[in-house]
Formats: C-alpha cells, sequence, structure tokens
C-alpha cells in the first residue's frame, strides 16, 4: 500500500465504493472520507479523489455547493502544496466549481465549467474513450502513462459539456490544459467522439500546476474487464479470471499510485 | 407582446435553503432567499390567455399540489433580484414550434427560462444592489456559461 488517499463523500455522492475499489486495485491506501470529518484528519491525507454523483443534489448547478464545501478547504490547501486532486464527473465539476481547475493564472475563481449536454441537454450513459493529448508528464496523475495513451471509460451525465468564454477556451487549448479528449477505440478523435457537445472535444481538464485533474467520464467503471464494452470483455466469457482482470480505466489510478510513489521517493 | 411566468414552490424549498445558508457562510449579507422558474415568452397577440392555459396543464412545468403559477407584471428583475439563465439558450424547438418537455406551444414566438433568485433582508425588503452582485458572482452564476440580469 501506498500513501493514504481520501475519498470525498458529499450529500449526495453515489459512486465512492466503486472509486475506492479501484483506487486499492491500484495499490493505493485509500480510505472514504464523510463531509463531515475532523478538517485536520482530512488535512493528513497525501491525495484527494473527489467521485461521481450528485452533491447536494446538483442544487443551485452540479457541484456549485460542493464547490464551497468546508471540505474543500483541505484540498484547496493540498493543491497548493502539490498534493495530488482527482475529480471523477461530479467531482470534476465540483473541482470546475471551485476554481481549482483549470486555475488560469493561478486564480481559485470559477473560470469554466461542465454544463448541460448539447444539442438537446439529455443525460447520456455511453462506452468511451478518452486520449491523453497532453504530454504525460503535464499532469502528476498521467505522468506514467504512455503519450497519446487511451482509456476506455463510461460518460454518464447530463451535464458534461465544457463550456467557458472564447478567451478562455482559446488559453485551455494554447496553455495545455485540456488533458484528455474524447476518440473512437483506435484513438481517433473528432466530434463524431464526442458524446455531449464538450468544446475542445474536452473530457479532461489539468490546473497549471499539473496536480489537479477533472475528469467527466468514468474511468472506475471500466476498470475491470466485466464492465468493458467491446470484444475484450466477449472473448473474457467463461473464463472468471479474465472478465475479473484489469481493464484500461484501472491506468488512471495506478498513475496517481505512481505519483504518490514518486513523491515518497523524493 | 412579452408574457412573463413565474412558477415558485408553495412547499419548502430545499434547494433555495441550501443556497441561502452556503451564501451565509461565504459572508453574504442576506435573511431570506426565494427561487423561482421564470418563462419569458413573446407571444402573438391574444394568445397569452392560451399559454397560460397550456402552461397549467403541462405538469413539468406545474403541478398545483406543489406550484403557485402567475403571470408577472415586471418583464425584467425587481429589486433585490437576480434572473439566471444559460449563455446558449434553453429554447428547444421542433417543428417550428416552441417546446417544452416535447410539447409544442401555440402562439409562442420564442422562449426565455430563468432561474429567478430574490435576496431579501430579515424584513423581507429586497437587500442593497451590492448584496445581488456579491451573491451573484459568489454561488448563483457561473459566469463560463450563464449570464445573470439584475435590475
Amino acid at each position: 500500500m501506498s500513501a493514504l488517499v481520501g475519498v470525498l463523500i458529499f450529500p449526495g455522492t453515489n459512486s465512492e465504493e466503486e472509486t475506492l475499489r479501484a483506487c486499492r486495485a491500484a495499490g493505493l491506501d485509500a480510505q472514504l472520507v464523510h463531509w463531515n470529518a475532523d478538517l485536520d484528519e482530512v488535512r493528513g491525507y497525501a491525495a484527494y479523489v473527489l467521485p461521481g454523483g450528485f452533491a447536494y443534489e446538483d442544487r443551485v448547478r452540479a457541484g456549485a455547493i460542493a464547490a464551497h464545501d468546508r471540505l474543500m478547504t483541505a484540498v484547496r490547501e493540498g493543491e497548493a502544496a502539490g498534493k495530488p486532486v482527482l475529480g471523477i464527473c461530479n467531482g470534476a465539476q465540483i473541482l470546475l466549481e471551485s476554481g481549482l481547475a483549470p486555475g488560469l493564472d493561478g486564480a481559485a475563481t470559477t473560470q469554466a465549467g461542465f454544463t448541460r449536454n448539447a444539442p438537446l441537454g439529455k443525460y447520456r450513459s455511453t462506452h468511451v474513450y478518452v486520449k491523453l493529448s497532453v504530454p504525460p508528464q503535464r499532469c502528476t496523475i498521467t505522468a506514467s502513462l504512455p503519450a497519446n495513451a487511451v482509456l476506455p471509460a463510461w460518460a454518464s451525465h447530463g451535464e458534461g459539456r465544457l463550456a467557458a468564454r472564447p478567451d478562455v477556451l482559446a488559453r485551455l487549448r494554447s496553455e495545455g490544459h485540456v488533458a484528455f479528449v474524447y476518440c473512437d477505440a483506435r484513438g481517433n478523435v473528432g466530434p463524431e467522439a464526442v458524446p455531449n457537445g464538450s468544446a475542445l472535444g474536452a473530457a479532461a481538464l489539468v490546473n497549471a500546476r499539473g496536480n489537479v485533474l477533472a475528469i467527466m467520464p468514468h474511468p472506475e467503471r471500466d476498470a475491470w474487464t466485466y464492465m468493458h464494452h467491446d470484444e475484450e470483455r466477449e472473448r473474457a466469457r467463461g473464463d472468471a479470471a479474465a472478465m475479473l482482470g484489469a481493464s484500461g480505466g484501472i491506468a488512471l489510478f495506478r498513475g496517481l499510485a505512481n505519483a504518490l510513489s514518486a513523491t515518497a521517493a523524493r | 407582446m412579452i408574457c412573463c411566468v413565474e412558477v415558485r414552490l408553495t412547499i419548502p424549498d430545499n434547494e433555495a435553503r441550501t443556497a441561502l445558508s452556503t451564501l451565509r457562510r461565504l459572508g453574504v449579507s442576506v435573511e431570506r432567499l426565494e427561487r423561482a422558474d421564470l418563462y419569458r415568452f413573446d407571444v402573438e397577440k391574444d394568445a397569452e390567455k392560451d399559454l397560460v392555459a397550456t402552461l397549467r396543464g403541462f405538469e413539468t412545468v406545474y403541478n398545483p399540489n406543489k406550484h403557485a403559477l402567475r403571470v408577472r407584471e415586471e418583464e425584467r428583475p425587481g429589486a433585490g433580484e437576480v434572473w439566471v439563465d444559460e449563455i446558449d439558450g434553453a429554447e428547444v424547438r421542433s417543428g417550428g414550434a416552441v417546446r417544452i418537455g416535447g410539447r409544442a406551444l401555440p402562439g409562442v414566438r420564442s422562449m426565455e427560462r430563468f432561474t429567478a433568485w430574490k435576496l431579501m433582508c430579515a424584513t423581507g425588503a429586497a437587500v442593497p444592489e451590492r448584496v445581488v452582485l456579491e451573491a451573484t458572482e459568489t454561488l448563483l452564476c457561473n459566469p463560463a456559461f450563464q449570464k445573470a440580469t439584475r435590475k
């Protein structure tokens, strides 16, 4: 087991168990942390993972209330200290609402958001692939992935479309904040691979410092072969060991584990 | 002509309560907060009455067990109010008709949809505009994809 990772739970979070399992399968010593936990204890974690769900029932906007939760005080301090922070789906929405991502100019103000899917604003649950679109070392969590890595995941959201002012979008692209873009199984990018109309085809943003990753689709829901959605799962049918083998989504959690190991070694 | 329809919960509004407690925790001087769904229609002449009757029949818009629906006289936010909507709009058209929940709205040329927040002091009086602005920038509007209209 590596360093202690806090998987944060707000009222309405619902993906904490599978996120915890993926963390542990990647070798992380992860624990669930409830919103009413002692803040000093929360400050003791080496990294934070914000899982998916509907924190505070998405009241006002998805992620808006949780972004101001007291638990986020520890996350902000941790981010400033260089700790890795991974937000998935609603966790990603919280990170954008809090300003922790993309964090242009180091400002902790809201600069972008994940809003209603285009074109009709409808919820979508669909298997997707995402491609690493920055150099791996640009982000602490992706540093051990190969360049242009393609990961499987499940998009499961009604509000996953990246939106920002045109000047902000231009900077997100030019300054390397779009960590992952949607792609097909072979890594080809294009509008047809984007399930929600997201600007820049973005599936994930990274902050300026490189230690915060906000990703909309769920890698933890494609962390084992039985969760996978193409011929790999079909080949595993009848073979329990293969079906329970790791799938591509686990790579992101291994990336977090590797990041923490590298930090510990320094 | 413009027709502005407000739909407000008559039962306790948990979303408004959560927003209020968050704003207060963030130091915004507001004691009461109300929220409503607001539809601003551009309707053909004489179509307003039918429009309101149609809306009263849409359960996704108005449930008489828990909502109050009224036509507002004001087409703009009043004192203490901020209306928030999405920059790229919420209007859905199909077959040339403006629709809500897939159902056509006869006589409607266009529609804007807002969340209307009203911020008040303990007495029920509107808070100063600087407080509305502070609440808007702190919590009620994400300028990346929303716009806020104040008095």
